[in-house]
């Protein structure tokens, strides 16, 4: 059985993937010489696979494995695996980064050159790269480790004292001081464990903020300057870009992290939830890629009513707020993280949306003094200061 | 009541009313005068050929002779002959000229015509459009010489008037030959086209002959496939709860003085002596009444006899008087109408729906050579007592019931509440003596609630058994699909791998050997799979055969040939290159020429036969030798006890 010991999610280098990937390929290539059917195994990412465990303070996977057998249903699949894992493995060989996107294309133009591949093509990008996870699910690495990239979104990081080494693939190092870059942000790679960061002297907080619009005006309002923060968009669910970023900040800088973001079932569960505990999908991700010290600063149920914001009511007709309402009560029932007792604030929240029915968005910070513009500064280093967070 | 000393309140004559309303009986427009005149020539030639118990041989021909003298319309002449009994001379006039004068009317039977309307209708149009009513030659078997005449309806008096009568000499024995020369437009095409009429003929008379000659076109010959003449039940005297007061006082005054008992007896179907006498009590109608004459009867009484009646519970209609085509006869007489690959046929027992005696039969065939997934809508032959409808096909009972079904579960492509698609002929039959249409031209059926309903379950069955066959057909297929799939991406796995690791030759020479031998397992599964859903195919295609061997004879032949060949290759073990090169042979069978082959009796059946047998013989045996076993172990063990017991005790004493 081709397979490797489960390990704690790390990222591998180059090195590593190569020995590794080989070593499942020689293996398949025994049993066959052997006329045994070859096996890949893979950690199974999926809700049911899933461990919250609390000291950790991410989801871990479980002992659940997708194993693939060779035969008439999986021989497609397990030859698009190897087909792909070799241009993979020859992108990380020559050095060259790629997209998803662009890897689809390349894979298509390897068919185009040879006819007897044909029977592999993919009918779009979807399906290759539902291989590519496979690929990275069997070797427990990340997709970054064989040098495919996502395309950046998210994660614009506003600091006045913040100071970022980046080690190029060359080996050089390029040096970014934040506060150099005007009203810029800096946007953080692909691969943040690559990065080192350096302070202009202390830094008190860092603030993740859901709306990068937000965020954005926050800044240019001159919050990074009257404090000594660190202000990131989210841009809605982080991408891994974002929440290795988060997690870099968090283990290097050591300070504390409140995220901001609307009042409902969605941001709780899809974009606070995968910030800090990291996702189902992602399992064998989640070590690198979450912050579990990221605190929820709102808004809070008792900032509607302490501030007498302005929220409205769930609409039924609404495909997406009905979905997310039913993923709530899912969540409450068979999410490890919401079930556990350390998180029974956040589980508590989810239960009053679900009661109430009812949303209230972070820009309702800005009715509470129309006329001032950094009324939702003041709001949020207030609730700082009095530990109104969970 | 203000009548004017002016308007005179006239009276006229069926002849006279129908003369002005043959809209009503199908002859609304020139295509349909053709069609109808067609329709009612040929309804009658059956019948009589049936009535008399001979198989009936049909001629037609239909012919322009020039312009009409309506407008847009042509000069249609008409001519059909039937080797029936022939008409006695003095009928003539009264069958083709006169009204409602039939043999058939009332008389609760599953005769094509039922009214006398149909015929004399057609007469009139031909006398109203060209002035020449019908031509009839007829000759019975006892006439030495055939009587020619031109006939006639004197509209006001309603009766048939006899011209250029004369005896002439006729080639054949016997039999009725009409002609008609009318104004109408032929069609020959699409549902209300003539071929389609001629289709529905040929699919439900199976016992027919018939050669046709249209227009221009060569004489065909449709053969008939079975020498049956159907036996149509005797008449059902009228059920008593499907009769209205008037009709109930009106059936009693036909009996003139026959006992009040009596004429109930005899006169209705289901008041046995016990009914009866059930009624009077129940009604509290004096006994002494029930064996007093109907002519001396009061009003009051007979209103009271038939609250009573109505009151009683009865026993529904009897179900005898019905009469199908038969799922033989129909699966045979289907493939005359094209090359069919698969037939589904399903006759009802006959119901009651609507307190009348009904039967439906469903045949639903797969047209050979078309894709199954052409988009077209599956061809709908519609008929009633085995006469095809071709109008009003919306409102018609059976096209509701085809709607009403959900064909998508028996794997065929429907858009919701409407007839499936695809290269089917859903045909369906409905026999009843009283089969109600939506009117006098006999267009459409009724689509009374439990009409619908029994038809849908006809249709429901016949689906399933289609279903099962498509089904079979699919797990075929992709058992096939499974073997290329292997074949195909296993050498491309082989040679990534190689690539990673950059194997030397020899390991992938071993690699590929082991992965061939991996690959030979799952086809030689996969064929066993294969063969098992071949064989279910074959066990059905067998049973089906025993019902309707003309369909499926060729198909199993075909087969069979193939086992032999299998047999005869020997027990070499094949490559999966082999068995797929062998399984795409086997697809095949669809696509070969048909050839007539009588069905042979299969000796893989007979072999299994005696294979169960044996079995069976051998269980038995096997049961016995166990239970011969088991009683003498346990007397064993009960002899050892007894032993022990009598040691023990000698122990004691001592």
């Amino acid at each position: 059985m081709a397979t490797r010991s489960a390990s704690k999610g790390n990222s591998k280098t180059s090195k590593e993937v190569i020995r590794f990937s080989k070593e499942i390929c020689e293996k398949m290539l025994k049993d066959l010489e052997r006329a045994r059917r070859p096996m890949l195994q893979a950690t199974k990412c999926s809700l049911d696979n899933s461990i919250y465990n609390p000291s950790k303070g991410f989801l871990v996977p479980g002992d659940k494995k997708v194993k693939t057998e060779l035969n008439v249903s999986s021989v497609k699949k397990m030859s698009r695996a190897i087909f792909m894992l070799e241009i993979m493995l020859h992108n990380l060989e020559s050095g060259a980064v790629k997209t998803k996107r662009e890897l689809y294309y390349i894979a298509k133009g390897e068919l185009k050159q040879n006819k007897k591949l044909k029977p592999l093509a993919f009918e779009d990008e979807n399906e290759s790269n539902a291989i590519i996870s496979f690929i990275c699910e069997m070797m427990e690495c990340y997709r970054e480790d064989f040098n495919c990239i996502a395309n950046d979104r998210g994660g614009q990081t506003y600091s006045q004292q913040l100071i970022v080494v980046e080690t190029l693939p060359d080996g050089k190092k390029a040096t970014v001081d934040l506060s150099k870059l005007g009203s810029l942000p800096y946007m953080p790679q692909n691969r943040p464990q690559n990065l080192k960061l350096k302070t202009k002297g202390k830094i008190d907080f860092g603030l993740i903020v859901e709306s990068e619009g937000t965020a954005k005006t926050l800044v240019l309002n001159g919050m990074t300057k009257r404090n000594k923060c660190i202000v990131i968009g989210s841009q809605g669910v982080p991408s891994n870009g974002v929440r290795g970023w988060v997690k870099t900040i968090q283990d290097q800088l050591k300070i504390p992290l409140y995220f901001f973001g609307d009042l409902d079932a969605y941001t709780l569960q899809n974009i606070y939830r995968t910030l800090k505990a990291g996702s189902a999908s992602s399992l064998i991700r989640n070590a690198d890629y979450c912050a579990p010290d990221v605190k929820f600063l709102g808004v809070l149920p008792e900032d509607v009513e302490r501030l007498d914001l302005a929220d409205y009511p769930v609409k039924e007709t609404d495909v997406s707020e009905v979905r997310a309402l039913k993923k709530a009560r899912d969540a409450i029932k068979n999410d490890p993280f919401f079930q556990n007792k350390k998180n029974k604030k956040l589980r508590d929240i989810l239960k009053w949306l679900l009661k109430e029915k009812r949303r209230c968005e972070q820009q309702s910070f800005s009715m509470v003094a129309p006329r001032d513009p950094i009324m939702p500064e003041k709001i949020i280093l207030e609730k700082i200061k009095k530990r109104q967070y969970i | 009541m203000a009548a004017s000393s002016r308007s005179r309140i006239t009276k006229s004559s069926t002849a006279e009313y129908f003369a002005k309303n043959l809209q009503q009986v199908g002859f609304s427009s020139p295509t349909k005068a053709v069609l109808t005149t067609l329709k009612e020539s040929i309804d009658n030639s059956l019948d009589a050929c049936e009535e008399a118990g001979v198989l009936p041989e049909i001629y037609l021909k239909i012919e322009r002779r020039g312009k009409g003298s309506l407008k847009n319309t042509e000069r249609i002449y008409i001519q059909v002959r039937d080797n029936g009994p022939g008409i006695k001379p003095e009928d003539l006039s009264k069958v083709f000229g006169e009204y409602l004068a039939s043999s058939k009317f009332g008389r609760g039977r599953c005769s094509r015509g039922q009214q006398g309307i149909g015929i004399s209708a057609a007469t009139t149009w031909a006398q109203q459009t060209t002035a020449t009513g019908a031509k009839v030659i007829s000759k019975t078997k006892s006439m030495r010489k055939a009587v020619s005449v031109n006939i006639e309806i004197d509209l006001k008096n309603n009766m048939g008037r006899m011209k250029s009568k004369k005896s002439i000499d006729w080639k054949y024995q016997q039999g009725t030959q009409v002609e008609f020369l009318i104004d109408g437009r032929i069609q020959l095409n699409g549902e209300a086209g003539i071929l389609n009429f001629i289709r529905g003929n040929i699919l439900l008379n199976p016992h027919m002959r018939l050669v046709y000659q249209l227009l221009d076109q060569d004489e065909k010959v449709i053969e008939r496939v079975s020498d049956d003449v159907p036996k149509v039940p005797g008449a059902v005297m009228p059920h008593p709860h499907t009769m209205k007061l008037g009709e109930f006082i009106t059936h009693g005054s036909l009996y003139g003085r026959e006992k009040v008992r009596n004429w109930l007896k005899k006169g209705f179907s289901r008041l046995s002596d016990p009914a009866i006498k059930g009624i009077f009590s129940e009604a509290k109608l004096p006994k002494s009444k029930m064996d007093m004459s109907l002519a001396k009867v009061d009003e009051k009484f007979m209103k009271d006899l038939y609250a009573g009646i109505q009151d009683y519970t009865l026993k529904p209609p009897a179900t005898n008087s019905v009469v199908a085509v038969g799922e033989e006869a129909l699966s045979k007489s289907i493939r005359r109408l094209g090359e069919i690959d698969f037939i589904s046929v399903q006759t009802r027992k006959p119901t009651i729906c609507d307190f009348k005696p009904v039967q439906i039969e469903v045949a639903i065939a797969r047209l050979k050579g078309s894709s199954s997934d052409s988009d077209g809508s599956a061809q709908v032959l519609r008929f009633a007592n085995r006469v095809p409808l071709q109008f009003d096909k919306a409102s018609c009972a059976i096209v509701k019931s085809i709607q009403k079904v959900n064909w998508r579960t028996y794997s065929l492509r429907q858009s919701k509440g409407s007839i499936p698609n695809g290269p089917y002929i859903i045909a369906v039959s409905v026999v009843s003596p009283f089969i109600k249409f939506k009117n006098a031209s006999k267009e459409t059926i009724d689509a009374a609630e439990e009409l619908v309903e029994e038809i849908r379950r006809g249709l429901m069955q016949a689906g399933k058994k289609l279903s099962k066959h498509l089904k079979r057909e699919i797990k075929a297929r992709d058992l096939k699909d499974k073997i290329e799939h292997i074949q195909q991406f296993a050498p491309i796995l082989v040679e990534s791998l190689c690539g990673i690791t950059k194997a030397s030759a020899a390991t992938r020479k071993k690699a590929t050997d082991g992965l061939y031998k991996i690959l030979d397992k799952d086809s030689e599964k996969a064929k066993v799979q294969l063969d098992e859903a071949a064989l279910k195919l074959e066990k059905h295609l067998s049973s089906q055969l025993e019902k309707m061997p003309s369909v499926f004879e060729n198909a199993l032949e075909l087969q069979q040939e193939d086992d032999e060949e299998n047999l005869s290759s020997g027990s070499k073990k094949k490559t999966a290159k082999e068995i797929v090169a062998e399984l795409t042979d086997m697809s095949q069978f669809d696509d070969d020429d048909e050839e007539d082959v009588k069905p042979k009796k299969s000796k893989k059946k007979t072999a299994k036969k005696t294979n169960k047998k044996t079995k069976k013989k051998a269980k038995k045996v096997a049961k016995k030798a166990t239970k011969k076993k088991t009683t003498k172990k346990i007397a064993k063990k009960k002899t050892k006890k007894t032993a022990k017991k009598v040691a023990k005790k000698k122990k004691g004493k001592k």
